[in-house]
């Protein structure tokens, strides 16, 4: 068999390494590009380079942006007082989305699982409490909590939104750095539980359900 | 509740197999490794989703199915309860991903895709098998299991609690590896900082595991010791203990130490026993863990709670276990099993249904027929026997009869 043109071929081989595709469509994408006009697969080149080249994360929220500070940090209109902690840059358009949240974020980069060998150091929580402190660079979150104390007074940071997943690992991160917080009297709150909006009562599963029944609202 | 129609394919030894049953009672004859055990495991499994012996779900595929393009097991049942009247239709099918990969369980009640978790519970079973004595002179691991099985049959909250546990186990022992390697300081602020979230809510699912095993203990000590004295001609009074790894706070300190010792001859309760619940329970559980966070830290595991529970059979104040004979420790063992009937009639207000493998070669006379007593009145009970003479002719012909060979069943015919 004539094996095929090599720059074909390693085109092949990097569309395979991406996540949910497999040989067949690696291949359906290369020759289409190869047959396509100049123009698409150059813009892809372009766009591919960029990618890299010009996003960074933010030094603030450590979220991906191509500025630093990102947009939305950089924003004055934004409420500096109020801080929404997430998981994945992801969860921040989840959020955005709602147009619901006028403060600024903070991205984890993941959340607390001890089976996987992820702990709080993993994750970007010593910077979520520089960033309140303004100041030094601490140790360990634990240390970083114990000099703010002094200093809490002068932070800005009034309230902080976990919104972390309503899962196991999820759960074990908001209240780890809720126990952090809580001592300097900044307001921490988390997300509320319950059913999906357009959904069926019937359907939801009986946790959900008595989440959402422990809290409801007043009409 | 009634299992009227089983319906295997590629099941262990069944390549193919429909069967309808009638009436309350139906015996199985046949030669050894025929299929009969097999049968009776096919429907517990559809009954509690888990394999018997804990072997792994791959043996359940018939290896002939091998052959076949997509080599698969399926275990299907027709149910009637007394609560609709539209019969419950259970289905397990164990299916192979691709070449040599992983077995996938896929659950179906009513025809649409159902959780494990909505499974256990449908249609309840208690399994007596010859085997039945490792619970009495078995390891710990077995008596877990077996009230694990009883307990999420009976109860949903059970099997959520149960599970999450687990889980919140794996994290809390990931965590404890990690500190150990860290050579962490017990006292430290940060190590208490970490494991606050793990031990609150190993503790919260941990507790309302070993509330409900205790009270469920509590219940089949009841039924159980009347069984006991019925089967041991009035000679042996059976008592079951319930062995936690730490003092639920239902007793002195210097009574915990004494009934782990077995010394114990009568918990005088600090406070009302049967009351016993999850929330009472949590504090110990939590002081417990705050005491031996250095030698939890240093073994990087969890050392106490639920997964280090045992259970002690005793007869006339003597541990079955070393000093029991055979013959005393199968009596308890069907003693158990008996109030496990019991227990779960009670509990679900529907009486399960019964699978007896063989259990009758093991019996004397007055066994046999304390157990032949036991079956009646019970809405369904499925037997098998190497040998009809086992049986009276009364009980036979009381019987739907069936014969089993090389994995086909034949009724009998006269």
């Amino acid at each position: 068999m004539q094996p095929l043109a090599e720059p074909v071929t390693k085109l092949i081989d990097a569309f395979g390494q991406l996540p949910g595709i497999g040989p067949k469509t690696a291949s359906r994408l290369a020759y289409f590009l190869l047959r396509s006009d100049a123009a698409i697969a150059l813009n892809l080149a372009t766009a591919l380079q960029e990618l890299k080249e010009k996003t960074l994360f933010c030094s603030v929220c450590h979220n991906i942006a191509d500025q630093d500070p990102c947009a939305i940090c950089a924003n004055a209109q934004r409420d500096r007082s109020l801080i929404c902690v997430v998981e994945e840059p992801l969860d921040v358009q989840a959020i955005e989305r709602t147009r619901e949240f006028h403060g600024l974020y903070h991205v984890l980069h993941g959340a607390i699982s001890p089976a996987d060998g992820i702990g709080p150091d993993d994750l970007k929580v010593a910077e979520l409490l520089r960033r309140i402190q303004q100041g030094a660079q601490p140790a360990s979150p634990e240390q970083a909590a114990a000099s703010l104390l002094a200093q809490v007074h002068t932070s800005e940071v009034r309230e902080i939104v976990l919104a972390t997943n309503p899962n196991i690992e999820g759960e074990a991160t908001a209240m780890y750095i809720s126990r952090l917080l809580k001592p300097m009297g900044i307001r921490v709150t988390r997300l509320a539980r319950g059913l999906p909006v357009g959904g069926d009562l019937e359907y939801a599963d009986e946790v959900t359900l008595g989440r959402a029944l422990a809290g409801r609202s007043e009409m | 509740m009634y299992l009227s129609h089983l319906s295997l394919t590629h099941f262990r030894n069944y390549q193919k197999l429909e069967i309808d049953f009638s009436g309350p009672l139906t015996l199985f004859q046949g030669e050894n490794a025929q299929g009969k055990t097999n049968l009776l495991e096919a429907i517990y499994y559809l009954a509690t989703s888990k394999p018997v012996h804990a072997q792994t779900e791959r043996e359940i595929v018939d290896w002939l199915a091998e052959d076949e393009p997509i080599p698969f097991a399926r275990v299907a049942a027709t149910v009637l309860t007394d609560a609709s009247r539209r019969p419950l239709e259970l289905e397990i099918v164990l299916s192979q991903r691709g070449e040599g990969g992983a077995f996938q369980k896929q659950i179906k009640i009513n025809g649409s895709n159902k959780r494990s978790l909505d499974l256990v519970g449908q249609m309840r079973a208690v399994l007596f098998l010859p085997e039945d004595i490792k619970l009495v002179d078995g390891s710990p691991g077995e008596r877990r299991r077996y009230l694990d099985i009883a307990l999420c049959q009976i109860s949903r909250e059970y099997t959520r609690s149960l599970s999450q546990f687990q889980k919140v186990m794996t994290h809390r022992n990931g965590l404890l590896k990690t500190l150990r390697e860290q050579n962490a300081r017990p006292n430290d602020a940060n190590v208490a900082g970490q494991l606050a979230f793990w031990d609150e809510q190993l503790t919260a699912h941990g507790s309302a595991v070993m509330a409900r095993r205790h009270q469920f203990v509590q219940q089949l000590e009841q039924c159980a010791h009347q069984r006991h004295l019925e089967l041991s001609d009035e000679r042996e009074q059976l008592a079951l203990q319930y062995l936690p790894s730490f003092n639920l706070g239902n007793m002195s300190d210097a009574d915990y130490a004494r009934l782990k010792e077995n010394r114990l001859d009568r918990i005088e309760p600090v406070q009302d026993n049967n009351g016993l619940t999850a929330e009472q329970l949590q504090p110990h559980f939590m002081a417990k863990l705050a005491s031996r966070r250095g030698r939890e830290i240093a073994a990087g595991n969890t050392l106490y709670g639920p997964h280090r529970d045992d259970l002690r059979f005793l007869a006339n104040g003597r541990d079955l276990r070393t000093y029991g004979s055979r013959g005393q420790q199968r009596t308890a063992a069907l003693s158990l099993k008996l109030a496990e009937v019991q227990a779960m009639t009670v509990a679900t207000g529907a009486a399960p249904l019964l699978l007896l493998d063989d259990v009758m070669s093991e019996l004397d006379a007055v066994r046999r027929s304390t157990l032949l007593t036991a079956l009646e009145g019970v809405p369904q009970a499925l037997l098998t026997t190497t040998d009809w003479d086992d049986f009276t002719p009364e009980f036979r012909a009381r019987a739907q009869l069936f014969t089993v060979a090389k994995g086909a069943i034949l009724p009998l015919s006269a």
